[in-house]
């Protein structure tokens, strides 16, 4: 079933040089309990798909398109039936704990805040509950008392607490932006782990969105590949790794510093993808990868190339597609 | 924790004894003969003599210093040479009308400000943001003292509803004391919530846009409760700290307004010490009120550290 | 840009006055006291029958001596300690935050109360308690921004270079400072108008029967029920001057960020 669906998502946002195109025309589609990988350059939209959905779009940001969540236009709802969503249906953990949590309140209230404010908990049941999810993502009681502040925590401990946070109204979706990039190696890996364990067992469907070949292919099923505000490559995750066929897909795993870790095979050298991204006020009319492709040709600057389907699930938005197998 | 107020008690000490020693030499080395300053030109020898054995100027200066501070430690501050009577009585008398008055301003100016900083963040460039701001730069660039003369033009020569001038005093009653402390209190208040609202004002601007507010957005609460929950809350921290720094303004603004109203408070008293050369009087309200000012901060400082659990314990959890 | 105009037009009347005034501002005319308004008086006379408006753009040229000598003794002494202070950090720094933390105790009015008790009232005593109260400000202020200079690249080559502390300071510190330092000069200014005008008013500084602000209104009060103009225009020229002053503060700071936001 359907749990997620964007449908040619459109945000731009107004600058003092004029309105500058951020998202252009995204669509996919995120089934209830499953999870799909976000990745792509800073700056690709990736970050800004996830705040649309969220409905926290920056003030001076437009969106056009549909995003359908349980069968709701998001960005046809009011502020109060949005507000109704977030942290009720569609939670979020952020990429900064040092920074994502309040520093004059404690952990255990602010985890129970979205309790009281959702579910109408009373301040001793919302305690409970909180209590009991600090202890869920490895925070147990007494060593971390809800009385804790968060500049008592690490970073990782830190992040545990969102994560508790957006666990705490038992959402349908949880949308993790970047949450391990702020994190030593070895937080990073064990908050992945939290993520997978927690999504699995209360079935929540998981965005994970990440700049980090190695973290997608360990996390989700499927994926998206992100490039200037368009999806270029999408499919199941071990589809898209066996074949990479965007150019810009396997330009970020040449260039990604420590490739696929232990799971892939590494070995290759470090590369950059020449060129730059287009400036977001004058996106060119055809392919907006093909400024720094070593395959485009004429065919590929008139207008953008529809996304073609090579196995079924598996989609290029590319003329020119690589058709060997990925280099490990 | 104990650490930070040790820290803190013990500069307040050294600020204080710097205080002490400088009021000490302005006022009793520097000019010499202070009994001659006090009595005129044209004082006889005799009274001369006798003021400056009373003030004990036979003395060495080192030993003159170390009795007045024990004076000032035991509260005992000296006589009046004009009043007659002990200074601790002149304030103790006094101060049940300026502590009032400043207080009733301090909240004045919190109840004005705070909610009008606020509103101006929250609807930031629009109508009301730019109201409240031409309504700060006016009140920052209006004399206090002349806002004063307007409000009695307005209401007592004019619509003749409050008093212009004068204290009733407490025995009248509350509500006649209250009436003529309202108008001085209004005046003292203005120019401080100008600057507390602009204060405020920022501060939320920058709290709004720090990750945490956004964080409690994508928990599902409203804009609303985003702002008074989470930003506003830690907006005031630093908010707290400048209205202790305007303590000070408000205590120089109450030697002005005092006699703007003719309302017998320390800020009268002191102006009418200088008039009278009174310099036992002056010297004594100079470093109570600087004193004063020291010890707000202090009392600042540890309420920041309330406020802001990061400034309280140690890590923990690690 | 409001800020720049209404202070431009200040200045101008200020040196106007020097040479001319509608009339003569100490001849008294006794009975064509208290005038309202009219043709000839444009702001009225006052209880000595004194051509209003004149006074008050003599005042004009009270109010800025005053507060420019002012403002100077705060940058002039503040600037150099808050520089000696970042350069050379340490027990430097200590003593003169210290005493930065002492002064603060006094409040201009209240070092002003000080003075004036011991050398009698008067315009220069006035101006120096206001300069004494300003020389916090500009010493913090320094000291802050200079700080942040000195772990920057540019100061830490002058550095490897051999440069001494006092010449980086002069060389580097200062240039990159200078902008912020103007705009704080001209909001101490404002505060620094208030501040005579409010030493006037009480009698402690400007003395009659020289014209200035602050003594206008404290004249103006007794006569309040009288001729309650006399109350509201030397206060609208306190009024306008330190909102232009503000203004061009504000408008300055604009023009020079973002330089100086990150400075501060």
């Amino acid at each position: 079933m359907t749990l997620l669906s964007l449908q040619d998502l459109r945000v731009t946002i107004d600058t003092p040089d004029g309105p500058a195109t951020l998202l252009d025309g995204v669509s996919f589609e995120l089934a209830a309990g499953q999870s799909l990988g976000v990745v792509g350059e800073s700056g690709c939209g990736k970050s800004m798909t996830a705040l649309a959905v969220m409905g926290l779009l920056p003030a001076a940001a437009r969106a056009q398109g549909q995003i359908l969540f349980e069968g709701r236009d998001l960005l046809a709802l009011d502020e109060d039936a949005l507000c109704r969503v977030r942290g009720r249906r569609i939670a979020m953990v952020f990429q900064e704990p040092m920074t994502a949590l309040n520093p004059v309140k404690t952990i255990g209230d602010q985890v129970a805040e979205g309790l009281r404010w959702h579910l109408g908990l009373g301040r001793g049941a919302a305690e409970a509950r909180a209590l009991t999810l600090l202890q869920r993502v490895g925070l147990p009681a007494p060593r971390f008392s809800p009385q804790l502040y968060p500049h008592q925590l690490s970073g990782g401990q830190r992040q545990r607490v969102v994560i508790a946070m957006a666990l705490a109204c038992e959402p349908a979706l949880l949308i993790a932006d970047e949450p391990t990039t702020a994190l030593d190696v070895t937080s990073q890996a064990e908050i992945l782990d939290l993520i997978a364990e927690v999504t699995a067992e209360l079935g929540m469907a998981l965005m994970l969105i990440t700049h980090d070949l190695a973290v997608v292919w360990q996390n989700t099923a499927a994926m998206l590949v992100m490039y200037a505000g368009c999806v270029v490559e999408r499919g199941a995750t071990a589809e898209v790794f066996a074949r990479m066929a965007h150019p810009y897909t396997r330009g970020l795993l040449a260039a990604s510093p420590h490739g696929l870790d232990a799971d892939l095979p590494s070995g290759h050298r470090l590369a950059t993808i020449p060129g730059q991204v287009p400036d977001p006020h004058q996106r060119p009319p055809g392919c907006i990868f093909a400024g720094r492709c070593r395959r485009a040709a004429d065919a590929c600057l008139p207008r953008p190339p529809a996304e073609r389907t090579l196995v079924p699930g598996h989609g290029v938005a590319c003329l020119f597609p690589h058709d060997d197998e990925a280099p490990a | 924790m104990a650490l930070f107020v040790l820290q803190r008690l013990a500069a307040l000490v050294v600020t204080l004894l710097v205080a002490s020693l400088v009021v000490f030499l302005v006022m009793e080395v520097l000019p010499g003969d202070p009994a001659a300053i006090m009595l005129g030109v044209n004082a006889r020898e005799d009274t001369l003599a006798a003021l400056r054995a009373e003030m004990g100027l036979d003395k060495p200066a080192l030993e003159r210093y170390l009795i007045w501070v024990g004076g000032l430690l035991t509260g005992d501050l000296g006589r009046s040479y004009t009043y007659g009577v002990t200074v601790w009585e002149l304030v103790g008398e006094r101060i049940g009308l300026s502590l009032p008055l400043a207080l009733i301003a301090i909240v004045l100016s919190t109840a004005l400000a705070i909610p009008l900083g606020v509103l101006a963040a929250a609807k930031r460039n629009k109508a009301a943001d730019v109201g409240v701001m031409g309504f700060t730069q006016l009140g920052i660039a209006i004399p206090n003292f002349w806002f004063a003369m307007l409000l009695i033009l307005l209401f007592a020569v004019y619509w003749r509803v409050l008093p212009a001038g004068g204290f009733a005093g407490w025995d009248a009653g509350f509500w006649p004391a209250l009436q003529t402390l309202l108008l001085p209190a209004v005046a003292l208040a203005l120019p401080q919530a100008a600057i507390l609202a602009r204060v405020t004002r920022s501060s939320v601007l920058e709290t709004l846009g720090e990750d945490y507010v956004r964080t409690a957005r994508a928990k599902g609460l409203s804009r609303r409760a985003a702002l008074w929950r989470h930003a506003v809350r830690n907006a005031l921290i630093p908010v707290v700290t400048i209205m202790g720094l305007q303590f000070s303004f408000l205590l120089a603004g109450t030697i002005i307004i005092e006699n703007v109203f003719y309302l017998p408070g320390l800020g009268r008293l002191i102006f009418q010490a200088i008039a009278q050369r009174d310099l036992i009087v002056v010297k004594d309200l100079v470093i109570l009120l600087a004193a004063s000012v020291v010890v707000v901060n202090f009392l600042v400082d540890l309420l920041y550290a309330v406020l802001d659990p990061r400034l309280r314990g140690a890590r923990h959890g690690l | 840009m409001i800020g720049l105009a209404v202070t431009l037009v200040l200045v101008a009347v200020a040196l106007l006055s020097l040479v001319w005034t509608p009339y003569p501002i100490a001849v008294i005319d006794v009975p064509g006291k208290l005038q309202p308004p009219s043709a000839e008086h444009w702001l009225g006379t006052d209880q000595f029958g004194r051509d209003v408006l004149s006074r008050i753009m003599a005042g004009a040229v009270n109010s800025i001596a005053v507060s420019l000598v002012a403002v100077g003794i705060g940058a002039g002494i503040g600037v150099p300690l808050g520089a000696l202070a970042a350069a050379r950090r340490g027990l430097v720094e200590e003593v003169v935050m210290r005493f930065n933390d002492f002064t603060f105790a006094f409040p201009a009015l209240l070092s002003a109360v000080m003075i004036t008790a011991l050398f009698g009232p008067g315009a220069v005593n006035a101006i120096v308690a206001i300069g004494i109260f300003n020389i916090p400000v500009f010493a913090r202020l320094t000291r802050g921004a200079a700080l942040s200079l000195w772990q920057r690249d540019f100061v830490l080559a002058a550095r490897v270079a051999g440069r001494g502390r006092t010449r980086i300071t002069l060389d580097h510190i200062l240039p990159n400072i200078a902008s912020l330092l103007i705009v704080q000069m001209t909001i101490q200014f404002a505060l620094a108008i208030l501040a005579e005008a409010g030493l006037s008013y009480l009698g402690l500084g400007t003395q009659p029967p020289n014209p200035s602000w602050g003594k206008m209104l404290n004249e103006a009060q007794t006569l309040m029920f009288l001729a309650p103009q006399l109350a509201v225009f030397p206060g609208l020229a306190i009024m306008i001057t330190v909102l232009g002053l503000n203004l061009l503060g504000d408008g300055l700071r604009d023009l020079l960020d973002p330089r100086l936001r990150r400075l501060r």
